[in-house]
Order: structure tokens, then C-alpha cells, then sequence
């Protein structure tokens, strides 16, 4: 009796279905285009509906021309080069990304809100022009003279007690000042002098305001001294340092002094009776 | 929106306008702001100062 021993032989048999790298399942042997079975009922499943092992349209399948049934099976060609893996993402790359965002829906009326910024930058510019004017104004002002430097800069002298034909001399600012109350002789001759050939040619006119009232800094004109009064060879003043003789309207006429005596700013004030130096 | 486009048109537009207005509303500021504070002072200080009093002590001659 023979009997027949079942050789056994383990193999590896190759998977049925391989995927290609454009994601196609690649069932080698496998007609997936096979028909439903005509009754579906017969081997006891469920409700019918659309197979679930037909594939899909870009793999290829059946369609129908007018010469007949045209079975397509599409092959991909699995890329030699530039494979590149895809990794799971959630995101798209932004092409726009550069751009600044639109934030046109969340802004109010543009035009107002124009209005209103140039309008508050132009008060904080009139407010800082006005307070950059007050500092430097406030500063300059701290550099002028102040109160009581002033009142030593004007000298009040009361007219009435200078006789006439006489002299009086008063400090201003350290510096001698001749008053001279003239007398009408000595006015007329004072504007009778020629003065155009003096050397420094001044009216009488022209150096008091009142005629009988004559002001001016008794400093020498040559080199600073202090003249004489009632003196010299014109009736008026004569400076001893170096022999300058002045003419009754403080005219410099002979000797080295090379211009007039000064005369200081003055005005008189109540009448005549008050007479402010400065 | 009508009254802010005048405005703009009127004093913003232009930069020589807008530094000219920004002048001129610096000086007519200033000269206000002198006048409100001293107002103010002498309302605040009324009764006080030497010129609200000096009618009790200088007698004006003639």
C-alpha cells in the first residue's frame, strides 16, 4: 500500500500588493475589474451598493465609446529623481506673505482720523514753538540790566536851585556831568561863534535841548581829564592835563582835545524844574 | 467728514501752510495765555496789590 507523504515547503511568497510611490496600489495579478456577481443575493450578504474593491477612475477602468468598451489601466512611472518625501502638514506656504496685512476693515473713518492726528500734532507744535519762545525770551531777560542797576543809571537834579550863570557838576555812572544854567549873553554868543570852521563842527543848536540849560560828560575828549570850568580863553571850559580850551557850548576850539565835550541822554520833566540824567 | 476734509484741505495739505499756522498759533497762544494768567492773578489777588490800593495812600496833586 503506498502511502503518500505530503512534502511540505515553506515559502515566502511576495506580497500581492505593493504601493507605487504616486500613491497607486499596485496589485500585480489582481483584476480589479472584475463584474459583480449577477445575484448578489445568492451568497447570503447584505444590501447591494457599489463594490468596494472597484478602482478608482485615474487608475484606469472601463468606459464606453461609441466604437465599443474601451479598458484603460493608467501606469505610473515611479520618479528616478527628485524624490521627495511629504510630510504630514496642516499649513499651505503663503505666497503673500510679505505683504503688509489689510487692516482696512478695522479702521473707522480714515478721513477724520486724518484730520484729527495732523490737527494734534500742530497743538503740540503751537505749544512747544510758544514754550521754546518763552525759554529763550525768559532767558535773555535774565541777561538785562535789573531794577536796582537801573535807578543807579538815571540821576534826578532840581533845576531850580542852579542860579544862573553858574556851573554845577554831579556823578552819573562814575562819570563826572557839567550843568550849566546859561545866561542870555552867553547864549548869543555861543550861537554867534562860526561854528562850520570848528574842528568838530556842532550848532549850538544841536547840543542842548534848552538853550539855557547846557548838559554834557565833563570828560576830557584828548585823554580823560577833568576840565576846568569857567575857564580858558572862550569863557567856558579848560582842561589843565594838556590845554584844551572848550567855548561856552562845550565846543573843543584850541588845543589837542579832538572832539566836542559828550553829551549824555536827558530829558527835563515837570517844566523845568527836574532835569533826569540817563 | 465734510468739515475735517475742509480743515485738512485748508491747513494740512500743504507743509508751508501747516509750519505757518503752527507760528502763528504759537504767537497768538502766547499773547493769550499772558493775558488769561494775569487776569486770573489780578482777579485771584483783587484788593491786594498796589494798584488796587494806591488811591488810599497817593493823593494826586492838583
Amino acid at each position: 500500500m503506498a502511502s503518500v507523504h505530503a512534502v511540505k515547503t515553506a515559502t515566502t511568497l511576495a506580497p500581492t500588493v505593493r504601493t507605487l510611490a504616486s500613491g497607486v496600489p499596485l496589485p500585480s495579478r489582481l483584476n480589479l475589474n472584475v463584474k459583480a456577481p449577477h445575484d448578489a443575493h445568492a451568497h447570503g450578504h447584505g444590501a447591494p451598493g457599489p463594490r468596494t474593491d472597484v478602482q478608482p477612475r485615474w487608475a484606469g477602468g472601463i468606459s464606453r465609446a461609441s466604437s465599443g468598451l474601451i479598458s484603460k489601466t493608467y501606469t505610473s512611472v515611479s520618479p528616478s529623481t527628485h524624490f521627495q518625501q511629504r510630510f504630514i502638514s496642516t499649513s499651505v506656504a503663503r505666497k503673500d506673505a510679505p505683504e503688509v496685512p489689510d487692516f482696512s476693515a478695522y479702521r473707522t473713518n480714515t478721513d477724520s482720523n486724518r484730520a484729527l492726528s495732523y490737527f494734534m500734532i500742530g497743538s503740540m507744535g503751537v505749544i512747544s514753538a510758544s514754550a521754546a519762545k518763552s525759554s529763550v525770551s525768559e532767558f535773555l531777560q535774565s541777561m538785562a540790566a535789573s531794577a536796582d542797576v537801573l535807578a543807579l543809571a538815571k540821576v534826578e537834579v532840581d533845576l531850580t536851585t542852579i542860579p544862573e550863570g553858574k556851573n554845577v557838576i554831579i556823578k552819573w555812572r562814575g562819570k563826572p556831568v557839567f550843568i550849566r544854567h546859561r545866561t542870555q549873553g552867553e547864549i548869543e554868543e555861543a550861537r554867534s561863534a562860526n561854528w562850520k570852521s570848528f574842528r568838530d563842527p556842532e550848532s549850538d543848536d544841536a547840543r542842548v535841548k534848552k538853550p539855557e540849560w547846557l548838559v554834557m560828560l565833563g570828560v576830557c575828549t584828548h585823554l580823560g581829564c577833568v576840565p576846568i570850568g569857567e575857564a580858558g580863553d572862550y569863557g567856558g571850559w579848560f582842561c589843565p592835563c594838556h590845554g584844551s580850551h572848550y567855548d561856552i557850548s562845550g565846543r573843543a576850539r584850541k588845543g589837542p582835545a579832538p572832539l566836542n565835550l559828550e553829551i549824555p541822554a536827558y530829558e527835563f520833566s515837570e517844566g523845568d524844574a527836574k532835569l533826569t540824567i540817563g | 467728514m465734510a468739515l475735517s476734509t475742509t480743515f485738512y484741505n485748508a491747513f494740512f495739505r500743504r507743509n508751508s501752510v501747516y509750519v505757518g499756522t503752527v507760528f502763528a498759533g504759537a504767537f497768538a497762544f502766547g499773547i493769550g495765555f499772558d493775558l488769561g494768567v494775569t487776569k486770573f492773578y489780578d482777579t485771584w489777588n483783587k484788593g491786594k496789590q498796589w494798584k488796587d490800593i494806591r488811591q488810599k495812600y497817593v493823593q494826586e496833586s492838583e
